[in-house]
């Protein structure tokens, strides 16, 4: 395929735009899609293209405009819901928690929920405590959703494609900080499928498993150890939930360590259950327990330093690394 | 909209239907066969029977934590009731929901516990209903109580805006759990709360069927034309406690025996008895006929079994394309 760089943004809206003309039944929804297109640009020039019926600006009540994406969705559309920000999913609970992710079971399998919720987290913007959480551990421990966190321009359009194509309630976690970053989109047909790790850069010392912004860390942490002789593997999982177990297992076997790194507090998350999950399948083949380098317990400051402090950072990343192999 | 006597007769056979499951549900709950989460109806069977006496087959019904009266009247069988009641394999959900929450695909039919929740749904099951445009239509019950809800008024407006063809229709039942509305509620009227975003609301007397069913045909003709949304407050009272067990200290006997005075079965049997001259005989025989069909539901129900863990295990997510092929 003939590279092509697109920015993560612009491949949000490449999706979008692509899967919207090939199923008349997605439709976009959420606070300021249509006159703005998103405040990334994320759904930039579909009210054009596509009118006001399906590309939908809804009044800021993130129940209502929630409620009716699963509504519908129960109904046989295809919504791409969106919460602006992650911390205003809290309002919308209700409707993701108690029916979006239980309607699919209590119908005996009959009704299908394909709803796809786009937001974003994470710190970057200085947006300080109620617009820069971590908060995809609530959902990964839901029955009946599925959680994606991509990292790329590249897995975020084939992602995206293949969450708006499933059958299924997808929290759809895209990162602020990450959307101006470019890289190659081939302009081809793809979708990258859900539960499907990616091995990011290959390593022989140690394994570390990071999701969203933090991969973009990991990478550069690797490239900083590589100075001095040490060799990271980087795993980007993806999609939180369901884990692909397989290529996280597999590269934490053939280098013996395991350093795993989320931008959420380490309590009762997302990186527990992949720490633990190591643990339990690779332990024979572990030269040291699984580290975790994750989120500060506290609220996210806005003061620029301190958003970044509390948060792992490329330098933390190195450090933890050298700590796990004692180099 | 001029109610014919087969309108009136069918409403009453409803009605009847719903009371007769009602009562056996209470035995049912004292010999723990039926959780506690049980909401009697009894009381309350001129809304679901008026409202849904206009309904088509493929209209969607989001009902409450109260729904076996709406189910029924929108077309579950009574021994569907009954199972999903038991938690037996059968009901709507085959048991894995219990009194408060199923849902049932072949009556386009949902409900839930969590109060006002529905609100929000129906404006998406509306948006579909519109974009197919076959004058199918979204009717949403709620109570009082989920009139002070965020999913109500954001729903409610969302609607209004999008001019979506869902039929609100609020049972309010006198009471939130142990609180009086007057109490909780701050306006006089809960269908001021639907005018004051723009949508029509009526307020009727939910204890005459003929009422209820009157307000929910003219509101079903407009809103099958594309036009909404439309709002009925219905008032009503439960005979029962908020559950079966409630220990009933914020309402007195005599308020309870004022409103049973109402009865929207004895009050419509009157009227065919004397307006419409049905003979007392015919009357009768359909009562007997309905309990006995209620008694034969409920056999039908003990007899089925429970739900497997292996279900309880089983459609948590569709295959993940990719994935899981």
């Amino acid at each position: 395929m003939a590279e092509r760089m697109l920015t993560y943004a612009e491949a949000i809206q490449e999706a979008i735009d692509e899967e919207m003309t090939r199923d008349p039944s997605v439709y976009v929804l959420g606070e300021d899609v249509a006159i703005w297109g998103n405040l990334f640009g994320c759904t930039k020039g579909l009210l054009a293209k596509y009118g006001k019926e399906r590309v939908r600006d809804t009044p800021i009540s993130e129940a209502a405009l929630m409620g009716c994406a699963v509504g519908s969705a129960a109904a046989g559309m295809r919504p791409v819901a969106e919460i602006m920000y992650i911390d205003f999913i809290s309002i919308a609970a209700d409707q993701i928690i108690n029916h979006a992710a239980r309607w699919h079971q209590l119908s005996g399998g009959k009704v299908k929920i394909p709803l796809v919720v786009r937001t974003q987290g994470g710190v970057g913007f200085r947006n300080s405590s109620q617009h820069s959480q971590s908060l995809e551990n609530w959902f990964v421990n839901i029955p009946g959703l599925v959680v994606v966190m991509p990292s790329t321009p590249y897995d975020v359009k084939g992602l995206l494609k293949a969450a708006i194509r499933d059958d299924n309630p997808v929290i759809f976690i895209e990162h602020k900080a990450v959307y101006r970053n470019k890289g190659n989109v081939p302009k081809e047909d793809y979708v990258v499928p859900l539960g499907k790790a990616d091995v990011k850069r290959a390593g022989t010392d140690l394994t570390i498993i990071a999701n969203s912004w933090m991969v973009l860390h990991a990478l550069e942490a690797a490239e900083e150890l590589a100075k001095s002789g040490i060799s990271a593997e980087v795993v980007d999982p993806r999609t939180l939930y369901p884990l692909d177990e397989k290529t996280i297992t597999d590269s934490v076997r053939k280098t013996g360590h395991c350093l795993v790194v989320n931008e959420a507090p380490a309590d009762g998350g997302w990186s527990a259950t992949v720490a633990s999950m190591v643990m339990e399948r690779c332990f024979a083949n572990m030269k040291k327990p699984t580290a975790r380098l994750c989120g500060r317990r506290t609220g996210i400051p806005y003061d620029k330093d301190l958003e970044r402090a509390v948060v792992p950072r490329v330098a933390d990343v190195v450090r933890e690394a050298r700590a796990l192999l004692g180099r | 909209m001029e109610l014919k006597k087969s309108d009136l007769l069918k409403m009453f056979r409803t009605m009847l239907a719903l009371r007769a499951v009602d009562n056996r549900l209470v035995p049912l709950k004292l010999k723990d066969l039926v959780m506690d989460g049980f909401h009697p109806y009894a009381g309350e069977e001129a809304v679901a029977a008026g409202v849904c006496a206009f309904l088509r087959p493929d209209d969607y019904v989001l009902s409450t934590h109260r729904p076996q009266g709406h189910a029924q009247a929108k077309g579950a069988s009574m021994e569907a009731i009954f199972c999903e009641m038991l938690g037996r394999m059968g009901g709507p959900s085959n048991g894995l929901g219990g009194p408060m929450q199923w849902v049932d695909t072949g009556n386009n039919f949902f409900c839930g516990s969590i109060v006002g929740s529905g609100v929000s749904y129906s404006t998406g099951f509306a948006l579909a209903a519109r974009r197919e445009g076959k004058g199918r239509i979204a009717v949403c019950f709620f109570g009082d109580g989920a009139s002070n809800t965020g999913s109500f008024h954001e729903g409610l407006n969302l609607a209004a805006i999008w001019q979506l063809p869902v039929l609100y229709v609020c049972e309010n039942n006198q009471y939130g759990e142990a609180m009086p509305v007057k109490e909780f509620v701050s306006a006089s009227k809960i269908s001021a709360r639907a005018a004051s975003y723009g949508i029509k609301g009526k307020t009727v007397d939910g204890m005459d069927v003929k009422k209820v069913a009157a307000a929910a045909a003219e509101a079903v003709k407009t809103l099958r034309k594309g036009k909404g949304p439309a709002f009925i407050e219905a008032v009503t009272y439960r005979y029962r406690g908020h559950y079966l067990g409630d220990p009933e200290n914020y309402r007195t006997k005599a308020e309870i025996e004022t409103w049973r005075k109402k009865d929207p079965i004895d009050r419509l049997r009157r009227e065919l008895a004397g307006t419409w001259k049905v003979p007392a005989a015919q009357l009768k025989a359909m009562e007997a006929e309905v309990e006995k069909l209620a008694d034969e539901a409920q056999e039908r129900a003990l007899a089925r079994p429970k739900p497997t863990l292996e279900y309880a295990l089983s459609n948590v997510l569709v295959p993940v394309a990719g994935r899981d092929a």
